[in-house]
């Protein structure tokens, strides 16, 4: 991608489009390549992604404004991750307000939080919780916005075959809290099932813990109270640990 | 307006741990304040207790202030051991350190034979800890465990990599165990709960592992104070142990404790203090003035 940018860009979204009939999502952070990459799309891209930082919103945005497209924007700014929700908020609506002066209005917009893996000892939990307060509040300081989360983040340095727990148990949360989209695996099929409603009753355990109640897992099977332990991890009340399943 | 202070009440207690046996035996942990927190509600029924380290063999590279108290007893372990006594500890910790195989690789056998014979000459409990190399440990330490067979000695380090079958050895032989992980307190979270699937948590002691002062003690005070919370505060069971800070050793290998005296009693000390400070129920020094530095610190009212 590095020697020729343009060239390979054109070439991957070619072959991409002729193989399916979806809108595409372009992820470089190459301005070259992403250019090259909007211009050979046939239908309206979204553009991933923009953030607060100079040069994204110098090099990015005025992009997305040239080619009409949607655009994901990231809280990131200069200063880096923003470490708690007020400052998640500040940072986005601070981008978002400056997008929108360049014409780029709300409904074109998808908001990334960015998720941090869980498993990071001492802070990882927090950010698992901060990301769904956030995500609470955004489209009260940002009517009609987007948004859209890299779901399978959230779980990396966890052992692979646990990682799924992680992500689908996420998802429901995210989901229940105003979450518009997420880049995740569409062949897991269960986390697939629980978003097309076909696990109601797993979705009301996981709503339940969120909203503090004391469920007693002994009294459930096996799936659903592997489902309501996850949720207490990434609620951060319970300490997490790779052996958290079986705890 | 009258001022009332806060009083907190919490869910969690520390389990009660006790190594050795009889009037050789020993309490530690049993806590359901944060450390020294005396005005909450609750209590700590059992304070800090210390206990000074012996090696199996001649320390290689220890300074001439460290060596003094123990001059002529130093290359007698049995005798090294009695010694510590004079200096009113609550037990002796054993360094297994001539098991290493980057060191002299004694065998196991020699080991045990040694612990049993400190053991028995000693009128308070034993702690053991092995070179720490996960493979040797597993042939030493179950070793050990078997020739002192009911002793309650405390047993560690039990890694994640040796936990099944060191464990298993120090609770068929009627031991204490020091779950060991490495500065996380995910992995010591998880090592808790894949060796309490079938060890007894009344009978698991935390090392977090103890940093020196100037040398990433930080790190070590607030994963103390972090495990503390957790087991106290939120009551996760696979934390409420008590937690070793076995810091001695740490401390002297810094250049400014080996450089002078005074400075390396202070070394030692502050680190003690601070860990103590953090909420560690034993901690295991090895200069007896350092320890009394950090007693009389404590007794001041």
């Amino acid at each position: 991608m590095k020697k020729e940018p343009e060239e390979n860009m054109q070439w991957l979204v070619d072959v991409t489009q002729d193989a399916v009939d979806v809108p595409l999502c372009i992820d470089t952070m190459n301005p070259v390549a992403m250019e090259a990459g909007l211009k050979a799309c046939r239908k309206r891209p979204l553009l991933n992604s923009a953030s607060g930082k100079s040069d994204s919103k110098e090099q990015m945005l005025p992009l997305a404004k040239k080619y009409d497209c949607d655009v994901v924007i990231s809280v990131m700014t200069d200063k880096g991750m923003p470490p708690d929700v007020d400052s998640k908020i500040e940072s986005i609506m601070d981008t978002v307000a400056y997008a929108n002066d360049m014409g780029i209005p709300n409904q074109d917009i998808w908001v990334d939080p960015i998720l941090l893996p869980v498993s990071t000892a001492g802070e990882g939990q927090r950010f698992a919780v901060v990301c769904l307060e956030f995500m609470n509040i955004l489209d009260d300081v940002l009517p009609e916005i987007k948004s859209t989360v890299g779901l399978s983040n959230v779980s990396n340095g966890v052992p692979a075959e646990l990682r799924p727990h992680l992500n689908r148990t996420y998802l429901v949360m995210l989901e229940r809290n105003g979450l518009y989209s997420a880049i995740a695996d569409p062949l897991d099929k269960e986390l697939m099932g629980l978003i097309g409603g076909e696990m109601p009753g797993v979705v009301e355990l996981i709503h339940k813990v969120m909203d503090g109640e004391d469920i007693d897992v002994s009294g459930l099977a096996q799936k659903e109270s592997e489902y309501v332990k996850t949720a207490r991890v990434l609620m951060g009340e319970t300490l997490y640990s790779d052996a958290w399943l079986e705890s | 307006m009258e001022y009332k202070a806060p009083v907190e009440a919490y869910a969690g207690v520390v389990r009660e741990v006790t190594i050795g046996t009889g009037r050789k035996s020993l309490k530690i942990g049993g806590e359901n304040i944060l450390p020294l927190h005396f005005f909450d509600e609750g209590s700590n029924p059992n304070p800090a207790r210390f206990a000074l380290e012996i090696i199996d063999m001649q320390p290689p590279d220890w300074p001439k202030h460290a060596v003094e108290p123990f001059q002529d007893v130093i290359s007698d372990p049995v005798k090294w051991a009695r010694r510590c006594q004079d200096f009113a500890v609550d037990a002796v910790s054993l360094y297994l350190m001539s098991t290493d195989p980057a060191v002299k690789d004694a065998p196991a056998d020699k080991a045990a034979a040694l612990t049993r014979e400190i053991a028995e000459g000693i009128d308070v409990p034993l702690i053991v800890y092995g070179s720490g190399d996960e493979v040797k440990d597993a042939e030493v330490l179950p070793r050990v465990a078997e020739v002192c067979e009911g002793m309650n000695l405390l047993i560690g380090p039990v890694l994640k990599e040796n936990y099944e079958a060191v464990g298993k050895a120090i609770m068929d032989h009627g031991h204490t165990a020091i779950a060991q992980s490495p500065l996380d307190i995910n992995l010591l979270k998880e090592l808790n709960v894949k060796l309490g699937k079938f060890f007894p948590p009344e009978r698991i002691v935390i090392d977090p592992l103890s940093s020196a002062l100037g040398y990433g003690m930080e790190y070590s005070f607030s994963l103390i104070e972090r495990v503390k919370q957790i087991g106290i505060i939120t009551k996760d069971s696979m934390t409420m142990m008590p937690i070793i800070a076995n810091l001695g050793g740490e401390c002297w290998k810094a250049k400014q404790a080996k450089e002078n005296k005074e400075q390396g009693l202070l070394w030692e000390g502050m680190t003690a203090l601070s860990l103590l400070l953090a909420g560690a129920n034993l901690l295991v020094l090895r200069h007896p003035e350092s320890l009394s530095l950090t007693k009389e610190t404590l007794e001041v009212k």
